[in-house]
C-alpha cells in the first residue's frame, strides 16, 4: 500500500517536470524517458505505468475528442474549440471521429465530462421518460 | 391540427439544439456490490451514480484517483470499462400518505404486487437531524398497548426507545404490539370526529431478515388492520448489504414526510445489529480501516445520525414527531458489546427483554431493574401516574427481596406482603403477544391492583382476573373507559365509579 503511494507520488513528480507550462512537452517527456532508462528507479515497470497513466489523464484534460454523425463544418469545430478552451481556462485541441451510432448531431468528450446533442442520446432520454 | 405539427416541429427542434453535459467514469473494477470508478471528477459524497442497465450506485469513497461505489440491488451485469455517469442528485424516495398498507423495497419501490405507489413527492434518504432550535419537548404519550412499558417505561412522542435483548425474547413482538395499538387508537380517534385528535402513522423497517419472517409481520399486522397505518420497508438478508445500509435511512425519510407535515409517525428499526454488520461488510469491501470487531471507526455515527432524525418539532418546522422504536439483539445478553453500548447511548432509554424471564413464562419478559426510559413520566397521563407510580419501584423490591428468601424459609409478614404484592403485580403484567391494551382499560386493571381487589384472587388466577376485568370493562363500563380516556386523570367521582364497577366485578369472577 505505502509502496503504491511512493510510485505515485514518484510519478506525479515526474508529470511535473515533463510540463512546458501547463501543457506536457514532447522534448521534456523524452528526456524523462531517457533519463529513467539511463537511472533506472525501484520498480521501474511501475512507475512507467503510474507515468503513463499521469499523461494520459493529462492529454485527455486538454483534448476534446468529438464523435459525430452527419456533417460537421470546420467553423463548427472552430466554435467547439473556442467555447471549451474559454469554458476550461486552458488550450483545448481537437480529434474527431465519425459515429454512425449517434445518428446526427456531435458528442463531446473533454477528461470526463461529456456534452451530448445527438438523436441517439435524445431519443435514449425519450424512452427512459416514457 | 396545425398546433400539433408546430408542437413536433418544435419538440424536433428541441432535440436539435440541446446539449446536454454529464460527468462520467468507467469501471475499473467491480465486486461484491462495489464498484471502483476512474474519472467522475465532479461527484459528491453521497451522490447517485448511474450504471448501464439502469442500476444506480451510490458514491461512498472519493479517493485521489478512483471513486468507491456501492451497488444498490442487481450488479451481475456491470463490467470492467463500463461507463457510469453522475446524476447530481442525493438518493431519493417517494414519501406520503400513498405508501402506506405497503410494502417496499429500500428504494422505496412496491415489492407486494399492489401496483405503483400514488406519490409524487421524494424525500432523500440522507438528511440532517433538526437542530435543538427546530425541536419541542417530548411531552405526548405513545401509547405502546403494553401494560408493563405504559405504566413503567412510558415512551413519548418524539422520542427513541431501543429494544434489546437476545434472540427469541419478543423484541419485534413489542414493537408489533405498539404498531398495531397505534393503529387501534387511529380508528377510535378518526371516528370520533375530534379536531384535535393526532394519528399516528407507523414504518416498520426489516433489515437482514429472513422473508417468511417479513411475511409472517406482513400477515399479523394485515389480520389486526395495521396495514392500512403502517409502511413496510423490507430489505431481507438475501438483498445486498448496500440495501440493507441504506434501508434505515428510506425508512427515515418516509416518517420525516409525517414530522413535517404535522403529522405523527412511529418507526421500527428491526433490527439495528443487523445494519450494522451490513455496513460492516460494505466498509470491508470499499477497504476503510477497521477497528474494534472490524467495524469502520464511523459505525457510531452510523447509528447517532439515524437516530437523532427522531424529533419532535415546533409549529414553525412542521408541528410533528418521529418516534423510534430501535432493535438491537444481544448475544447471550451481553449489553456491554460494541453496538448496544453504542445505540444504549444514543437513544433516550431501553427495554431490556430477560431470556430467563422468557422461559419463566413472565412475557412480555420485561426486565424492570434494566429498563428505563429518560424522558419518564412526562410522556405519561396523569390517570396512568395516579394508578402506576410506584409500581416499577414496588417490582425492584420484589425482585430483590424474591431473591433474598429463597434462602431463608421464615419470613416476617411484611415481607410475606411484600412478595404475595409483587407475584401478583408481575403476573397482572402478563399479556399475550399482539393483544395490546388500551390505555383507559390499563388504567381500571392497575386501580384494581393498587386498591388491592385482586387480593383475593390467588396468584395464578391473576392472568385470567385481569381478563376478566377487561371483559367486563369494555362490554359493561364503556362508558367509563370513555370518561378514563377523555379526562386523562382520576378525579373523585371516577374513583367513585371504578370502586362501583370493581364491587360489582367481584362476584362475577370465579377462577
Amino acid at each position: 500500500m505505502k509502496q503504491d503511494k511512493q510510485i505515485k507520488e514518484y510519478a506525479k513528480k515526474l508529470l511535473q517536470i515533463s510540463k512546458d507550462g501547463e501543457t506536457l512537452s514532447e522534448e521534456k517527456v523524452e528526456a524523462v524517458l531517457k533519463s529513467l532508462e539511463a537511472n533506472p528507479p525501484r520498480h521501474y515497470q511501475a512507475v512507467l505505468k503510474a507515468y503513463l497513466k499521469l499523461a494520459e489523464q493529462d492529454v485527455a484534460r486538454s483534448t476534446a475528442l468529438v464523435d459525430y454523425a452527419g456533417e460537421l463544418s470546420q467553423a463548427g469545430l472552430d466554435a467547439i474549440q473556442s467555447n471549451l478552451s474559454s469554458e476550461y481556462g486552458r488550450s483545448i485541441s481537437v480529434i474527431t471521429r465519425e459515429e454512425p451510432s449517434l445518428i446526427a448531431g456531435v458528442r463531446v468528450r473533454v477528461d470526463c465530462d461529456v456534452y451530448e446533442s445527438s438523436i441517439a442520446s435524445s431519443l435514449a432520454s425519450l424512452e427512459s421518460s416514457l | 391540427m396545425s398546433s400539433v405539427i408546430e408542437q413536433i416541429e418544435q419538440q424536433i427542434a428541441n432535440l436539435q439544439t440541446k446539449a446536454v453535459k454529464s460527468n462520467t467514469g468507467k469501471i475499473v473494477q467491480v465486486a461484491d456490490g462495489v464498484a471502483k470508478v476512474d474519472g467522475l471528477s465532479e461527484v459528491m459524497y453521497n451522490e447517485m451514480i448511474e450504471f448501464p442497465g439502469g442500476a444506480i450506485g451510490i458514491a461512498l469513497n472519493l479517493e485521489e484517483d478512483e471513486v468507491g461505489v456501492v451497488i444498490l440491488g442487481e450488479a451481475n451485469h456491470l463490467k470492467q470499462g463500463d461507463e457510469c455517469k453522475c446524476t447530481g442528485q442525493l438518493l431519493s424516495v417517494p414519501v406520503g400518505k400513498g405508501l402506506l398498507g405497503r410494502v417496499v423495497n429500500a428504494l422505496g419501490q412496491p415489492i407486494d404486487g399492489k401496483g405503483a405507489i400514488e406519490s409524487s413527492d421524494t424525500y432523500p434518504v440522507e438528511r440532517i437531524a433538526p437542530g435543538v432550535i427546530a425541536r419541542k419537548s417530548v411531552d405526548q404519550p405513545l401509547m405502546t398497548g403494553i401494560k408493563s412499558v405504559d405504566s413503567m417505561i412510558p415512551i413519548g412522542r418524539g422520542q427513541r426507545e431501543l429494544i434489546i435483548g437476545d434472540r427469541g425474547t419478543g423484541k419485534t413482538s413489542i414493537a408489533l404490539d405498539t404498531i398495531i395499538n397505534q393503529a387501534n387508537i387511529n380508528k377510535v380517534g378518526l371516528a370520533s370526529g375530534d379536531e384535535n385528535f393526532r394519528p399516528v402513522y407507523s414504518i416498520y423497517v426489516a433489515v437482514g431478515q429472513k422473508n417468511s419472517n417479513v411475511a409472517r409481520t406482513i400477515g399479523v399486522l394485515e389480520e389486526a388492520g395495521a396495514l392500512e397505518y403502517t409502511i413496510i420497508v423490507s430489505a431481507p438478508a438475501a438483498d445486498a448489504a448496500a440495501n440493507q445500509y441504506i434501508a434505515p435511512y428510506a425508512g427515515a425519510a418516509m416518517s420525516e414526510y409525517f414530522m413535517h407535515n404535522g403529522m405523527d409517525a412511529l418507526i421500527v428499526y428491526d433490527d439495528l445489529s443487523k445494519h450494522a454488520a451490513a455496513y460492516r461488510q460494505m466498509s470491508l469491501i470499499l477497504k476503510r480501516p477497521s477497528g474494534r470487531e472490524a467495524y469502520p471507526g464511523d459505525v457510531f455515527y452510523l447509528h447517532s445520525r439515524l437516530l437523532e432524525r427522531s424529533a419532535r418539532v415546533n409549529e414553525e418546522n412542521g408541528n410533528g414527531s418521529v418516534t423510534a422504536l430501535p432493535i438491537i439483539e444481544t448475544l447471550a445478553g451481553d449489553l456491554a458489546a460494541y453496538i448496544p453500548t453504542n445505540v444504549i447511548s444514543i437513544t433516550d432509554g431501553q427495554i431490556f427483554l430477560e431470556t430467563d424471564l422468557f422461559n419463566q413464562g413472565i412475557r412480555p419478559a420485561v426486565s424492570v431493574g434494566l429498563s428505563v426510559s429518560r424522558v419518564g413520566s412526562a410522556a405519561q397521563i396523569k390517570a396512568t401516574k395516579q394508578v402506576a407510580g410506584k409500581l416499577k419501584l414496588e417490582l425492584a423490591q420484589f425482585r430483590e427481596l424474591a431473591a433474598f428468601a429463597q434462602f431463608g424459609s421464615d419470613l416476617d409478614a411484611k415481607t410475606k406482603s411484600q412478595l404475595d404484592r409483587g407475584a401478583r403485580i408481575v403476573e397482572l403484567f402478563k399479556q399475550p403477544a399482539f393483544s395490546p391494551v388500551s390505555i383507559e382499560l390499563q388504567v381500571a386493571i392497575l386501580w384494581g391492583m393498587q386498591n388491592n381487589y385482586y387480593d383475593a384472587v390467588d396468584v395464578s388466577d391473576i392472568v385470567a382476573a385481569a381478563g376478566s376485568v377487561g371483559e367486563f370493562f369494555t362490554s359493561r363500563k364503556e362508558s367509563l373507559l370513555d370518561s378514563i380516556r377523555n379526562k386523562a386523570k382520576l378525579d373523585d367521582t371516577l374513583n367513585d365509579e371504578l370502586k362501583k364497577a370493581f364491587e360489582e366485578w367481584k362476584p362475577t369472577f370465579s377462577a
